[in-house]
Order: structure tokens, then C-alpha cells, then sequence
């Protein structure tokens, strides 16, 4: 998942989307803690998993308000157009999905069933049709019951050009093509309330039959998309604003980039519910406060403070105070499921040798440094995200986060390499990281020119194919705990077009595409993993298309009165489902 | 009066005319597609194009703009099918960010903002003039030497500077105020007053330093006017020349440029509503421009501009008042 431009200005949200982590946790100099994970990511089918309530979190305590600060607000409730981190944490203290992850902050995480019984059956073994049994007794907030025509009307309605914003998975499944609403177009535009591929055999049961075999869809289906959405409430456009609760919470009020308070859903039945304790007897979300504010409140922990967290991380010049006693036990961090790269025009830069000497030339750290430090990440060897399942960490080049000028030397032999442009937006934070990396390469003998891209611009710009930059830097994060939403889209050179690339290393090698194809037909999800992670380093190891630069970190702040509070791996950001206010 | 102010008002419809075409053409100069920016990941090119035919910006620059028009005086429908929705006159389009209807956005920006304005400039209206009149009728004194230092202080500062400072003393160390927040006044003016205090007293002492200054000089030139010695020649008090003559003539040139800046802060303190954390208008134009936001970047602009409009027909009129030797024509 590429970052959406508005976290290039404005970095108050990332858009995340679902993956997946593991943890065991570790001290850090910045303070709070820091994950370094290896994570398993496993479906899990075992009925203890998917068993329903939600266990209890140790030492919590029902009741209280937590406050969640987020800088400027949600774009989208709606399930069928969110897409974006925060708001999916949100939506689930909102909606339920068929599928979701169970995390205990202790690195476990497991994908089970949430309306549904079980993550999802593959009937005919071959990854084509997927069934789901719905739980009994889950109700909505007026009382009536969850059914399965509603997931699929809910599914349905995400197919309409004008809910455009969520995840296209399913849909892109069902209708096995990109271009999803071609010829069905949701309920609004004529079309059925189920979408084609999509049957409700009874009330508790929905099936999806795909055309190539999908075996994502546990994963898929724990995205908002899943959510339902009965047609007698579905108020269209304005649902964004009032979604029918099926979740332990239900809109009290909601004002757009204002704040929104929840309140308890009193038809919401913790036996129904394998993920969400539900602890608090409500939220409120201020959207008005800046980083620094809402980090400078919570750092003072002022006593209208203490249950209250940030949703954005610490920016620099509130980082020192994070690090004193008092304030940095209640430091929240682990990475995201996002690893930055400076991707190499590999159409203009053609020769290994000078793609393996800029991974050994560049000054990691001193990219790291120019944002924030350990506190924005830490240096990457890798294409995958610790966060991502099978992950395997090895260094190809195997030299300090620093670099290494005499290796450099050593790899570009009598070759003179040619002169850089290496492009980046104009935000005070990526000029600060072009200006370090251009310091760092040009110590180490390469001619570096830098060139500004309008922010607003900038994927768009290196998105062409024939783009005049060598060099620019992005950020790419899994959906879900599996690498194919990270190698296929970034390194598959069959998907190269003109404009609107995601693999802007523009880097295509059969060999790879031939491996790709491969490790996409198995069905066996440890086997996936482990070939993807050998992919993963094949490509560093004979290509170097890229350099991976650091893996995203967040770091965060919470009042001295939250308890339960850790980095969802599924997320990269403060999980609010099992949180609960201390006495 | 009546005449001028109707032709004022059509200048300042013309002028809000001109603003709209020229922001519109610069937003369509940008060589970047909000419909890209919205677009999630592994948008197709159809997704992009269906994206655009959503935000009704497929169509030709002159169709936009008439709709745009046409929405802003009888309304609109959006949408297709059985996603259509209304509307209602002024309607100013939906936000591309969050879909929020811009006239919604503007409902919960302005008062922000328009609070903050005011309050700051009672207190530096009424603390810079006072403070400049009596300095320059005490002109040489130690009041009069204090209160220009002071002034030059103020007038030196910034407001990211004063703010952060006064953010840091009164709320993050000591606890003294509450963290500034935006409360309606119809809802609870104790603390719609509360919240926001910090900002009132930094652009009120900021802005009054520059006003003490401009009220002193003012009134030093007035009172070495021949007509002021006369008054007193004529044996008028010092309290009634200082109050009836030369306050009068000192005060107009503040009005207008009192006027002026009312008017332009108006269209969004953006520094103020930044340090505070108050969701102004100011701080939802930056956003607007950055997201390439154009019903909103459109709204704030066309808004700013009739807040200068405005303000600059008030000032016309209210110099005519003051001082009786203008003559509206």
C-alpha cells in the first residue's frame, strides 16, 4: 500500500490498510518501547480462536471514557469507502466484519472469524468459493438481527463509482478485473442488491464465488468492505456520517473534523463478539488538535488528560520530553506495516553494479535522522515490512546504516557512474531527507542533483513511465500479513503502464514475474510466506532494484490512565478494541 | 448614503465575480488531478475517470464554472441514479476530502475564526488606542516612555513566537489555563471566553503594540493642528479639545486601517488557529490547498475576500461619521 499524498504534507493519517505483525518487544534509547517483530500470521480455524466473547484483558476495569486525539479527523466511516487505518480501528468499535484479527499486544495475532463463525471455508478446496456461517444473535443498534443479505448488500454497494474510496479486493475478485463496476454497478445504478458472484443460500450464510482462485479472502474479508449494511438504513451518501451500528458502539455525535462521541450500542452481546472486550462506556475523538498540541497534552498528562491517547505521531520537537520519566513509560511504539524505499529508475539506471553501489553509498541513517530518528523507524535491509508474515531479515550488502565509501569504490571499479536526479516532494520533511541522502551519495562519489515534485503531485510525476528521475523515495505497506500485496505490485514488471505505476523502480525481470505467478498458485499460506521471502531477497540479491531505507515506526502517546494500549500489528497504530480506562 | 452604498456593494460584487473566475483558473493551472489524489490504491484509469465524473471535473473549465454559479444562487443536484443529492441554494459543492457540504465546513470554520477576531480586536483596539492617546498627552513622560518600549516589544514579536510561549507558561507547565478550545457562544460563553483567552491575549497584545504606536502618532500630529491650538485659544477645556477635536481627527485613519485588518483576519488567522488548535477558517483553506480541495479552497477565498469587501464599505461609511468633513459621493 502506497502512502496516500495527504500523509506527505500532512502526515496526520496514513492510509494503512490491514497487515500484519508479531512482536517481542524491546527497550529503545527514545523511550517506550520498540517491536522488532517476526510474525506468523496464521488463519486460524481452531474453535478455542474463534470462540466468542473476547478474553479479558488482565487487570482491567469496565467503564470510563477514552479520549482519542487525531489531527483534522476521519475522511470516511463509511465501510464501504474506509480505507484508511485510524478509521478502520474506529469502524470497529462501530461495525463487524466477517473476519478480524485477534492481538493481545504480545505479538500474537490471529485472523478469526468476527460475524462470521469461522475465518472462512474454502469449499472446493481450490480457493474459487468461500463460505461464511454467520454467528447468532448478533443485532444492530435498534435491536434487530445481523443477516447475511446485508454483508452481501453491503459488499454490493461498494461496487457504486460514488463509495469509491474503500478497498476493492472482493470486488475486483468478483468481477475479475480491475476496473470492478464495468458492467454491475451496485444498487444505485440499477444493479441487484447482491453482486454477481455473491449468493445468500439463508440468512446466516454467504458465499463468494470467484473466477481465479483467491486464497486471501480470510484476510480480505476482515476489511471494512465486509461490514453490514442493511438496504432500509443505507442512507448513501450520508452514512459516512451515521453508520448503523452492529459493534459495541454506536455515533453519539459527529461532527466533521470537529469530534465524534461514541456511546455504548446497548444491543451489542459480548458473547457474539471473539474480538472487542469494550471496556469503556464511550469515546470521544477531538480532531482539532496539531501533533505537537495534542503530544504537549499528553506529555503534561493533565488530570482531563490521563484517559486520553494520540492518534499522530510525536513530532520532533516534542520527542525530548518522551524520554523522561513519567512520560516515557507511556510511550507507545512498534513499527507499521510500512517499509520507505529510494526507488531506482531502473530504465535509466541499467547497470547492477552502480544499483548495488547506491545501496552501499546511502547514509540511512541520516535519511532516518532528517524526520524524527529511531522514533520515525529504523534503517531497512529488506523489500518486507517486519510486520509482514514470513518475514526474513538479512542485509545483501551486509555494511553499516551509514554506508560504506571504500565498498562503494570496490563495486563501481573503473565504472563512472552517471549523473543523478534524484526528485522529491516539496514537504519540509522529504526535502530534509532528499538534502541528507544527496550529502551522503555525493560523499561517496556519486553527482546528485536534486529536484522538488509538488506534493500533491509527486506519485503522479514518478508514476510515469517516462519519468526523467534516477532516484525518489516511497513509502509501501501490506494490506494484510502476506507478501503478495507488497512484491506483486511493487516488482512485477507486467504491470508496468504508462502513468499510474505503484512499481516505480519500473523494474521488470521474467525470472521474477515467473516466480511471482508461481508463489501466487499455492494455496498453502507457510509455503507462500517462505517463498515469498526468498523472492524478497533474490531480488535484492541479483537485482538491487531499490533501496530499502527504513521501516516506519510509530510512536505515539498515551495518558497515564490508559491501559491495554499497544501498536495493533494489523494497523501500525493504537488498537482501541480491548483498551480500557484504569481506576 | 444610500447610493454609495449600493454602488459599493456592486463594486463588491463584481470584485467577488473576478476573485471567483481567476481562483478557478488557478486551481485548473495545477498540473495535478484531485482525483488522483482521492483515488485509492491500484486506481485504473477508469477508476480515476469515474473519480472525475463524481467531482464534476470532466467537464469543460466554462461548464464548471456555471454550475458553480448557478449552484451558489438556485442550488444544485450531485450524483446519478439513486445516489443523487441536493444541493440547496447557496450551495458551494461538497468537499472533496470528506464530502461534507462546503457550506457545513463554513458553518463550523467561520465562527472560529470570527470569534477570535473579535475578541482579539476589542482588546487591541481598545488597549492600543488607549494606551497610544494617553501616551501622546502625556508625550515625555515615563508612562509615555514605558508604553512606547513596550509597544516596540509587542511590535517586534510574532505570533508563533508569543503563543508557543504563552502556550508553554499558562497551559503545558503550570496548568494556569486550560488547553485552548473553540466552545459556541450559544452553548456556554464562560467557556467560549475560557478557550479562547490565549489567543485574544496574543493577537490583542501583538496587534495593540502596533496600534499604540499608530494612535500616538496620530494624535501628536493632531494635536500640533492649528485648529487645536484655536480650541484652546477660544478657551475650550483641554478635556473637551483632547475629546471633541483631536480624538475625532486622530481616530479615522485607525478606522480604516482598523477596518482593513478586522477584514483580512477575518479571512483566516491561520498562525493563531494553528498554534491553538482552533479549526478555523484559515487552517481548513491551508488544508483545502494542500489536498487540492477546491469547493473549499474557492469558499474560503470568495468569503475572505467579502469579509475586505465588507469591511472596506463599513470603514467608508463609518469615516463618513466620524468625521463630518467626508463627504460619501
Amino acid at each position: 500500500m502506497r502512502l496516500k499524498i495527504g500523509a506527505l504534507t500532512v502526515s496526520a493519517l496514513s492510509v494503512a490498510l490491514v497487515a500484519s505483525g508479531c512482536s517481542e518487544t524491546k527497550n529503545e534509547s527514545g523511550g517506550g518501547e520498540a517491536k522488532t517483530n517476526v510474525q506468523a500470521g496464521a488463519i486460524s480455524y481452531d474453535a478455542n480462536d474463534n470462540k466468542a466473547p473476547a478474553p479479558a484483558v488482565e487487570g482491567s476495569n469496565k467503564g470510563g471514557t477514552i479520549g482519542v486525539m487525531l489531527p483534522d479527523g476521519f475522511e470516511h466511516l463509511d465501510p464501504a469507502r474506509n480505507y484508511v487505518n485510524v478509521q478502520q480501528l474506529a469502524g470497529q468499535l462501530l461495525y463487524r466484519t466477517l473476519n478480524g484479527y485477534r492481538e493481545d499486544g504480545k505479538g500474537n495475532l490471529k485472523v478469526i472469524g468476527d460475524l462470521a463463525e469461522n475465518p472462512g471455508t474454502d469449499v472446493n478446496k481450490d480457493c474459487k468459493v468461500w463460505e461464511f456461517k454467520l454467528r447468532t444473535g448478533v443485532k444492530y443498534e435498534d435491536g434487530s438481527p445481523v443477516t447475511a443479505n446485508d454483508v452481501g448488500y453491503g459488499i454490493a454497494r461498494s461496487f457504486s463509482g460514488d463509495l469509491s474510496e474503500g478497498p476493492h479486493y472482493i470486488q475486483q475478485w468478483l468481477a475479475d478485473s480491475n476496473d470492478y463496476n464495468g458492467k454491475y454497478k451496485g444498487p444505485y445504478n440499477g444493479g441487484g442488491d447482491l453482486p454477481p458472484g455473491v449468493t445468500v443460500p439463508d440468512a446466516q450464510t454467504i458465499r463468494f464465488t470467484f473466477a481465479k482462485p483467491h486464497c486471501d479472502m480470510p484476510y480480505a474479508a476482515t476489511m471494512p468492505t465486509s461490514a453490514p449494511v442493511p438496504k432500509a438504513k443505507d442512507t448513501k451518501a450520508e452514512y459516512d456520517r451515521k453508520v448503523f451500528s452492529s459493534g459495541p458502539y454506536k455515533i453519539k455525535s459527529y461532527q466533521l473534523g470537529n469530534s465524534m462521541v461514541l456511546e455504548r450500542n446497548p444491543n451489542w452481546d459480548p458473547n457474539t463478539d471473539p474480538l472487542r472486550t469494550a471496556y469503556p462506556d464511550g469515546f470521544k475523538f477531538d480532531f482539532t488538535l496539531q501533533a505537537d498540541q495534542a503530544s504537549e497534552r499528553i506529555v503534561a498528562d493533565a488530570a482531563a488528560d490521563q484517559s486520553t491517547l494520540t492518534w499522530v505521531n510525536v513530532p520532533a520537537p516534542v520527542l525530548p520530553k518522551t524520554t523522561t520519566a513519567g512520560v516515557k513509560e507511556r510511550v507507545v511504539q512498534g513499527p507499521t506495516q510500512y517499509t520507505w524505499y529510494y526507488y531506482i529508475n531502473n530504465q535509466r539506471i541499467k547497470d547492477l553494479k552502480v544499483r548495488q553501489a547506491l545501496n552501499v553509498a546511502l547514509d540511512k541513517e541520516a535519511v532516518l535522522k532528517a524526520i524524527g530518528g529511531s522514533a520515525a523507524g529504523i534503517p531497512a535491509t529488506t523489500l518486507m515490512s517486519p510486520t509482514v508474515a514470513g518475514f526474513k531479515k538479512y542485509d545483501v550488502f551486509n555494511v553499516p546504516p551509514a554506508g560504506d565509501k571504500a565498498k562503494v569504490k570496490e563495486l563501481l571499479g573503473s565504472t563512472t557512474p552517471p549523473p543523478l536526479v534524484l526528485a522529491y516532494a516539496n514537504t519540509p520533511r522529504r526535502a530534509a531527507q532528499a538534502e541528507a541522502a544527496r550529502k551522503s551519495l555525493e560523499a561517496a562519489g556519486f553527482k546528485v542533483t536534486t529536484k522538488s515534485i509538488d506534493s500533491t503531485n509527486y506519485y503522479t510525476e514518478v508514476g510515469r513511465k517516462d519519468n526523467q528521475y534516477d532516484l525518489y523515495l516511497g513509502g509501501w505497506g501490506s494490506d494484510w500479513p502476506d507478501a503478495g500485496t507488497v512484491i506483486p505490485p511493487l516488482f512485477d514488471g507486467r504491470q508496468i503502464t504508462p502513468t499510474g505505476n505503484q512499481n516505480l523502480a519500473y523494474f521488470n525481470d521474467d525470472s521474477v514475474n515467473a516466480e511471482i505467478d508461481r508463489i501466487q498458485s499455492l494455496t498453502d499460506a507457510a509455503a507462500r510466506q517462505t517463498a515469498w521471502a526468498a523472492l524478497d531477497e533474490k531480488i535484492m540479491k541479483d537485482f538491487a532494484p531499490v533501496i530499502p531505507t527504513n521501516y516506519d515506526n510509530n510512536y505515539t502517546l498515551i495518558g497515564s490512565k490508559v491501559g491495554n494500549a499497544f501498536v495493533s500489528d494489523a494497523f501500525g497504530q493504537t488498537g482501541l478494541s480491548n483498551i480500557f480506562v484504569k481506576p | 448614503m444610500v447610493r454609495f452604498v449600493i454602488r459599493r456593494l456592486l463594486l463588491a460584487v463584481t470584485t467577488l465575480f473576478a476573485i471567483s473566475i481567476i481562483t478557478f483558473l488557478l486551481f485548473f493551472a495545477v498540473p495535478a488531478s484531485p482525483a488522483e489524489v482521492m483515488c485509492g490504491k491500484n486506481c485504473s484509469p477508469t477508476q480515476v475517470a469515474q473519480t472525475e465524473h463524481r467531482l464534476g471535473i470532466d467537464q469543460p473549465i466554462l461548464k464548471q464554472y456555471g454550475q458553480f454559479v448557478k449552484g451558489v444562487f438556485v442550488g444544485r443536484t450531485y450524483g446519478e441514479g439513486d445516489f443523487v443529492r441536493e444541493c440547496p441554494a447557496p450551495c458551494l459543492g461538497y468537499s472533496y476530502r470528506n464530502d461534507e457540504l462546503v457550506t457545513e465546513t463554513l458553518k463550523r470554520t467561520v465562527p472560529v475564526t470570527v470569534s477570535i477576531v473579535v475578541g482579539a480586536a476589542i482588546m487591541w483596539l481598545v488597549i492600543g488606542v488607549s494606551l497610544g492617546m494617553m501616551s501622546a498627552l502625556r508625550r515625555g513622560t515615563i508612562f509615555d516612555r514605558i508604553a512606547i518600549g513596550v509597544s516596540l516589544v509587542g511590535a517586534s514579536l510574532q505570533v508563533y513566537f508569543l503563543g508557543l510561549v504563552l502556550l508553554l507558561l499558562l497551559v503545558y507547565s503550570t496548568g494556569l489555563l486550560p488547553a485552548p478550545s473553540y466552545t459556541p457562544f450559544t452553548e456556554n460563553p464562560g467557556k467560549w471566553a475560557v478557550g479562547l483567552i490565549l489567543p485574544w491575549i496574543t493577537l490583542g497584545f501583538l496587534n495593540s503594540a502596533l496600534y499604540a504606536r499608530l494612535s500616538r502618532a496620530q494624535m501628536l500630529e493632531t494635536l500640533s493642528e492649528d485648529y487645536v491650538r484655536t480650541a484652546r485659544a477660544k478657551g475650550l477645556t483641554k478635556r473637551k479639545v483632547h475629546t471633541r477635536h483631536a480624538l475625532r481627527a486622530a481616530i479615522t485613519p485607525i478606522i480604516t486601517i482598523a477596518g482593513l485588518d478586522i477584514g483580512a483576519s477575518l479571512g483566516g488567522t491561520v498562525i493563531t488557529e494553528s498554534i491553538f488548535g482552533l479549526q478555523g477558517l484559515g487552517r481548513s483553506a491551508v488544508r483545502a490547498v494542500v489536498e487540492l480541495n477546491l469547493p473549499i479552497v474557492l469558499a474560503t477565498v470568495l468569503l475572505a475576500a467579502l469579509f475586505i469587501v465588507v469591511a472596506n464599505i463599513i470603514v467608508d461609511v463609518l469615516y463618513a461619521v466620524v468625521d463630518p468633513r467626508v463627504r460619501l459621493s
